[in-house]
């Protein structure tokens, strides 16, 4: 399977920033600072699971 | 005026919050921020910043050297207080034990609670977070990122010091003095608030991709798939010998929109590096080589103060390492009349937050 990290990301970004170019910025620095850094995936990147499981966590918080 | 700042050089604990509380008379304090020297006995000092203040909250920690208006200093207390008008509320919150989760998911739910209103869902241009932390503990990369998933809300803030001793820095909150402990203190401003993250370096175009790590002690053992200290003498241009010589000019760093989150290195470790701040398996961190502080930090003040129409207040967490930097090139003075203009108090850190947990660099909370 490949893809899902980027979306997951994306959604991140999304639900979080709500369209704030700033707190963008800063979602992007925290992930990155996670160690998961959202330009280096695309849709054909692979289904890492531990970076995976990093990100289910993210959305976890959020709910 | 709705920030105040005072400063004692005073010798004991009494004398020098009788020196602060004079300072702070017939002004309405509401909040209370405080930094001082461990020459204060940490046991009392807090009790006896909070009975002097009995109408305030009061939160402050241990310092490794003080800064103020206009001054960088040492052996000091110094502190801010805040009337009802520059924080309309605030809330402070101890986590006691730093590694566990649900300890900092229960600070916040606190902060849901007082304020009726879900981390999630709070406006960060309406509150703010002030993070102090045992800069001692290792932990505050796990903290900011558990902090950082639950809330858009900033905190900035920095890691306790204790005079370059590495024996044990306290935090202050409630009357009480703590080790191994983070205070938070969830302010809503009444005013509008800014950010400063400086840091004086420039990317020398060196990338060391992290290719073997012990997160847990900090460690980096491969960069490049070489043994890191190698790998990292070679970047610098220096004999493996040489290298640790380098490590406060070429430091590390994350450079994420053109702005580095420094990694500061703090020695060679069997064949790896051990650094003051986490890295994790994956990251390209960039060598870097030190600039102007002075002038980085002019700038960067300036550039708030042009952004908020002006400067009421500023919080400094700068740290040990650029205050060492100072210190050797004899500008400390310098550096404290960047802010002679402006109440301000800040000390120096043993490590920095803003957005997560940083070295060799200041961030500043900059009230309007």
């Amino acid at each position: 399977m490949a893809g899902k990290i980027k979306q997951m990301i994306d959604s991140i970004i999304d639900q979080r920033a709500k369209d704030n170019p700033m707190l963008e910025r800063v979602i992007k620095t925290k992930l990155i600072l996670k160690g998961i850094n959202p330009g280096k995936y695309t849709l054909q990147s692979d289904d890492d699971p531990v970076v995976l499981g990093k990100l289910e966590k993210m959305i976890r918080e959020l709910k | 005026m709705n920030i105040k700042t005072a400063f004692s050089t005073k010798e004991t604990v009494d004398e020098s919050v009788e020196d602060i509380c004079r300072q702070f008379d017939l002004f309405d304090s509401e909040l209370v921020l405080f930094f001082a020297s461990t020459k204060y006995a940490p046991e009392s000092v807090s009790k006896k910043m909070q009975d002097a203040f009995p109408m305030a909250q009061v939160l402050g920690c241990s310092t490794a050297g003080e800064i103020t208006s206009g001054k960088m200093l040492e052996n000091s207390m110094v502190a801010m207080a805040f009337n009802g008008q520059a924080v309309k509320d605030a809330k402070i919150e101890i986590i006691e034990n730093l590694r566990d989760e649900s300890s900092v998911r229960k600070a916040l739910a606190s902060f849901e609670s007082y304020f009726n209103e879900s981390m999630s869902d709070m406006d960060p241009g309406k509150y703010v977070g002030i993070i102090l932390v045992d800069g001692l503990c290792g932990a505050e990369e796990s903290l900011m990122e558990t902090i950082g998933d639950l809330t858009n809300v900033t905190f900035i803030g920095g890691s306790a010091g204790d005079d370059l001793r590495f024996s044990s820095t306290y935090l202050y909150a409630h009357g009480k003095g703590h080790s191994n402990v983070a205070v938070l203190a969830l302010l809503k401003p009444g005013v509008d608030f800014t950010f400063i993250k400086t840091q004086s370096f420039r990317d020398l175009g060196k990338t060391l991709e992290v290719t073997k790590v012990d997160e847990e002690r900090r460690a980096v053992l491969e960069f490049n798939n070489r043994p890191a200290a190698a790998a990292y003498a070679e970047a610098v241009g220096v004999s493996l010998d040489e290298a640790p010589k380098r490590f406060m000019h070429n430091p590390v760093g994350l450079v994420i929109d053109d702005e580095p989150f420094v990694r500061s290195p703090q020695q060679i470790k069997d064949d790896g590096m051990l650094f003051y701040c986490g890295v994790k398996e994956g990251m390209e961190l960039s060598v870097l080589e030190g600039t102007d502080i002075i002038g980085d930090t002019r700038e960067a003040i300036e550039q708030a103060r042009k952004e908020l129409g002006g400067i009421s207040g500023i919080v400094n967490f700068n740290c040990i390492l650029r205050t060492l930097e100072l210190r050797q090139n004899n500008l400390t003075q310098a550096y404290g009349e960047l802010f002679a203009g402006f109440p301000t108090v800040g000390f120096s850190t043993y490590g920095e937050q803003y957005i997560g947990h940083i070295n060799q660099t200041a961030t500043m909370l900059v009230f309007r």
